[in-house]
């Protein structure tokens, strides 16, 4: 009893130590132990062996065990658990495994007996590890009640599912004893038409599906079987449901495990399942993979040459696939030399026959079912085999070669990457607009007018782009195309032409291109008062725009007289609170405070605020705008903190609602790293506006004036925190790359950079920059 | 409401939402041959009243938890990612257990199940997994470059077992602490709710407990905690 006592009291003695130790810093433990052992050696070498351990506690157990075990496991087994092959028979619950009759991207095919409730050979299929998450099994679940109704003879049936005792899930469904239908179309040598015959019925079961809410999501020739029932092919369509099921999960993980499920097939895969970023996927991504492989049974080859991705990033691929738009059929046929004859040969005729076959409505059809935009393919399985039915028996089909404004839709597609500058898409992206909403309203008048704007565009590119080599033309050559046509171009529609002008100078504008912009928007006023629209909504915007050209360049009392101008204009006939009117009282107190009254800039602004709040909401993209400039004029007249909090808050919502790619975002980041410069917070400022440079030069490429005047900014934050080189290092990239001229000829004089005065190596490239600058005006 | 009962409430509470979103209806109608959760409940119940064949019918559940985690570890892109361990362990029991079906008062006693239940099977997995590297002849330790994980925060299941087991031995409340929280993955506060002490004395326990345990399996001295 006395013992026990006494090894408690020690016990507690020991711990009350250490709890105590604990509190101390390492080098003054010893000290401590020395004084509160006294000479109980026992006491401190138990204490002391338990301290020991001390360092390594804080990571010991912070895991818990199931996390051990699963990070081991996740260690020492990286590849599949897949069933191993050793020649033994296996059973999954009632499914005793045969013959292994398969093996796949996700996973392994068995072909199995199953035993109880009752016998029968079946085709089961094991998920590859690594190929589903957890909840695979309760989204198969979910979709099995409509998986049992599907009852089509082209569908095989999918009768179970569940996990192995590892946990690995597995799908049981008809065995079909066939081979997929691109194969048995060459074996059996089938004619055009006898594929189509075929390829309808294919179409008849993935309808069906699709009635029942089932998409396939991976229809592609090895998931498309040929059995011959009496003599004639019969295709049996495998693996309906489970796509979504396996697909639905992946989706959900990071990209690079998506695309690990990709690689198997990426030729039949629609755009919008090779995009990231799209999440929805509807009937038509059956449709786009049923033109593939209608596509692979008339031309032999599927759309685009997939063995020549293999060498290519698997994103660059994707990219291909979402962006490029394939050869038609009979193209393919013709262009493909060296498979030409075989694959002629397989559908019992000749290649230049075949050739003829497939031009005109095969092509058509093709072509339709592939489109990248689905909004432009047959919306059902049933529309595309309606279709060919049509051609079969020799009716118009329904894809009818493209409308003029669908051409210049493609163009802009195959062009999207190669041209220079945001100004082109800008001006198309309104030009295309102007056509929707055009066509939408399908009088005689306005058709006529979307086929005008279409043939003008599409001239400009025809003229400047006899090889198609658009990528060598700048936006700008392509903008002063466009502004010299369209005084002949639309000189019978003065409306449009006006119209089209805005839009010319608008995009002059965000090209930095100031006085082509004016010169265009006082052209577009001219032409618009010339056909009496003078008070029009379109002229007093471009009214508005010439305003801002003008102070762009400097001329600042024009600017004002012409938004005061504008404004009466817009008070009387639109009313002080319409959205144009609020917009150039904006612009207007902008002005003042360039010209030196900010205190009445950040009045009216305030004023806009509050309306545009009301009226279009606390995120709208206008109230964004306004809480921007206001927090500049607030700058201006010197209320630096607000400024920073409003331009944050500005910042804030515009990252949530638009994104950082994006160019009112972009903005927002650099007035918020000047604000922040001007407070001397120098660090956050070059956080800022590093960030800004890094997206400009992504979304705008390296020569832009933005991108130039991001850089100077830099500069200027960098010259105040006293780092010389680099700000010279800095505004010299800003020269030599596009800084407006505005700037460059302000540089001597802008006091953000004086502590650069006095440097040789500055005043040398103020005299660069003023050169360049002269250049860039003259050539303006 | 104590903090056990504010725990219950939260846990209840996230059953109720998640159980609703992932298809835990799927169980409720014994999805593809997995028991449900009622029939979870009653194996756990038979299970700490001696009845060894619930063990078996258990331990497949749970190594598909484990399967599980491991696919996530494998998934994931960056080392420093780590998953929660609450957040992981709260989960197998609302995979594996109905709450609604547990009374207050078996509560307590069902996380202690629960810890013992992981601990039990997690450690046979761990020795299986020895015995099969041993077997292979392969490296006792292998690591990939991209999941270097360190031994302290790894450590070795079946020599932990071991020393555990020593340590409840001198001292079983301490040993129940390490149970609910390495094995149950129960908070402190949670752990306190269980054992009816405060979280002070468990974070206490806790701390002494991994000092104990660590020269425990340093082949250190054997002293009384």
């Amino acid at each position: 009893m006395e013992a026990s006592r006494l090894r408690r009291e020690k016990q507690s003695r020991v711990e009350q130590l250490i709890q105590e130790a604990l509190e101390l810093e390492e080098q003054q433990r010893g000290e401590f132990l020395e004084r509160h052992c006294g000479g109980d050696e026992s006491l401190r070498r138990e204490v002391e062996s338990l301290l020991a351990f001390d360092k390594d506690a804080p990571n010991f157990m912070e895991a818990s065990a199931l996390q051990v075990a699963a990070e081991a496991l996740a260690m020492e087994a990286p590849g599949p658990l897949d069933v191993e092959d050793k020649g033994q028979v296996r059973s999954i619950g009632p499914y005793q495994l045969l013959t292994r009759i398969g093996e796949g991207g996700m996973g392994q095919v068995w072909l199995a007996e199953q035993t109880a409730p009752l016998q029968r050979r079946v085709a089961l299929k094991l998920i590859r590890w690594g190929m589903y998450d957890d909840t695979l099994l309760h989204r198969f679940q979910a979709e099995r009640q409509s998986l049992a109704v599907m009852d089509h003879p082209s569908i095989a049936k999918v009768f179970d599912a569940g996990a192995t005792s590892e946990g690995q899930p597995y799908f049981v469904m008809e065995y079909v004893s066939g081979i997929p239908i691109t194969d048995y179309c060459d074996q059996k040598k089938l004619k055009i038409r006898d594929r189509l015959e075929l390829f309808i019925k294919v179409c008849e079961g993935v309808q069906h599906a699709h009635q029942k809410a089932i998409i396939h999501r991976d229809l592609k020739p090895a998931n498309i079987l040929v059995v011959e029932i009496d003599g004639k092919p019969v295709p049996r369509i495998i693996d309906f449901g489970l796509a979504k099921a396996t697909d639905a999960g992946i989706a959900g993980e990071s990209l690079h495990t998506r695309l690990g499920s990709f690689v198997g097939t990426p030729g039949y895969m629609s755009p919008e399942q090779c995009d990231p970023a799209a999440q929805d996927v509807d009937t038509r991504t059956d449709v786009y993979s049923l033109g593939v492989i209608l596509y692979v049974l008339l031309a032999g080859n599927l759309p685009f040459d997939t063995q020549e991705w293999k060498n290519k990033p698997l994103d660059e691929m994707l990219r291909r696939l979402r962006e490029e738009d394939p050869p038609r059929p009979s193209t393919k046929v013709s262009t493909d030399r060296d498979t030409s004859s075989a694959t002629a040969e397989a559908r019992g005729t000749e290649p230049k026959q075949l050739v003829s076959v497939l031009r005109g409505d095969l092509d058509w059809i093709t072509m339709k079912a592939v489109e990248k935009d689905r909004a432009r393919r047959y919306v059902t399985p049933s529309e595309l085999a309606a279709d060919i039915r049509r051609y079969l028996k020799n009716e118009p089909v329904i894809a009818r070669p493209a409308s003029v404004s669908y051409r210049i839709q493609k163009y802009v597609r195959r062009h999207r990457y190669s041209v220079a500058g945001a100004a082109m898409l800008l001006l198309l992206l309104v030009a295309f607009s102007v056509v929707q909403s055009v066509q939408l309203r399908n009088t005689r008048r306005e058709r006529d007018r979307a086929d005008r704007i279409a043939e003008f565009m599409t001239g400009i590119f025809k003229a400047s782009d006899p090889n198609e080599k658009l990528g060598t033309i700048t936006a700008q050559e392509l903008l002063d195309k466009a502004a010299k046509d369209i005084d002949t171009g639309l000189s019978k529609d003065p409306e449009l032409q006006a119209s089209m002008m805005h839009v010319i100078g608008r995009a002059y504008m965000y090209q930095g291109l100031y006085s082509r912009g004016q010169s265009v928007f006082e052209r577009a006023i001219k032409a618009g008062t010339s056909a009496g629209l003078q008070e029009s909504r379109e002229i007093m915007n471009t009214m508005h725009d010439l305003a801002w050209a003008l102070q762009e360049q400097g001329q600042v009392a024009q600017a004002e007289a012409l938004e005061r101008k504008t404004m009466k204009m817009q008070l009387r006939v639109l009313g002080a609170d319409h959205p144009d009117t609020i917009a150039t009282e904006s612009e207007l107190g902008f002005t003042l405070c360039q010209e030196g009254n900010c205190a009445e800039g950040v009045r009216l602004n305030q004023d806009v605020l509050g309306k545009q709040k009301r009226r279009l909401g606390p995120e709208a993209h206008y109230t964004l705008v306004t809480m921007d400039n206001l927090a500049i004029m607030l700058a201006g007249d010197h209320r630096l903190e607000e400024a920073e909090k409003l331009q944050g808050e500005s910042l804030e919502i515009h990252l949530r609602v638009f994104g950082p790619e994006n160019l009112s975002t972009i903005n927002a980041m650099i007035n918020l790293g000047e604000f922040q410069r001007d407070l001397g917070r120098f660090e956050d400022a070059k956080k800022q506006l590093s960030q800004a440079l890094e997206i400009e030069g992504r979304v705008f490429g390296p020569d832009q004036p933005e991108t130039a005047a991001t850089k100077y900014d830099l500069a200027t934050v960098a010259a105040h925190d006293g780092q010389v080189e680099q700000a010279l290092s800095l505004l010299r990239q800003a020269v030599d790359h596009g800084l407006p001229p505005l700037n460059a000829l302000n540089m001597e004089k802008d006091p953000l950079l004086n502590s650069l005065h006095g440097d040789p190596r500055f005043t040398a490239l103020v005299a660069h920059a003023k050169e360049r600058a002269a250049a860039v005006q003259k050539a303006d | 409401m104590n903090a056990g009962e504010l725990i219950l409430w939260r846990k209840l509470f996230s059953c109720a939402t998640l159980c609703d979103q992932s298809g835990a209806s799927a169980f409720s109608e014994g999805l593809l041959g997995t028991p449900s959760v009622h029939e979870v409940t009653q194996l756990l119940r038979a299970w700490s009243a001696g009845d060894q064949n619930a063990l078996e019918k258990l331990t497949p559940l749970v190594y598909r938890e484990l399967h599980r985690a491991a696919q996530r570890y494998m998934a994931r892109q960056k080392p420093d990612h780590t998953l929660q361990t609450t957040a992981l362990v709260n989960e197998v029991y609302l995979r594996l257990v109905a709450f609604k079906e547990i009374t207050w008062e078996d509560r307590a006693h069902f996380f202690a199940v629960c810890a013992q239940l992981m601990r039990r099977i997690l450690t046979d997995w761990a020795r299986s997994q020895q015995y099969l590297k041993r077997g292979k002849g392969a490296p006792h330790v292998s690591l990939d470059d991209g999941l270097v994980v360190s031994p302290q925060r790894s450590p070795d299941l079946v020599a932990l077992d071991e020393a555990l087991k020593a340590l409840s031995e001198v001292n079983s409340r301490r040993g129940q602490v390490v149970e609910l929280r390495f094995y149950g993955g129960l908070s402190v506060d949670e752990t306190a709710g269980v054992l009816k002490v405060s979280p002070e004395t468990v974070l206490r326990d806790w701390k002494l407990a991994k000092l104990w345990l660590l020269r425990e399996m340093s082949g250190g001295k054997q002293v009384e905690a």
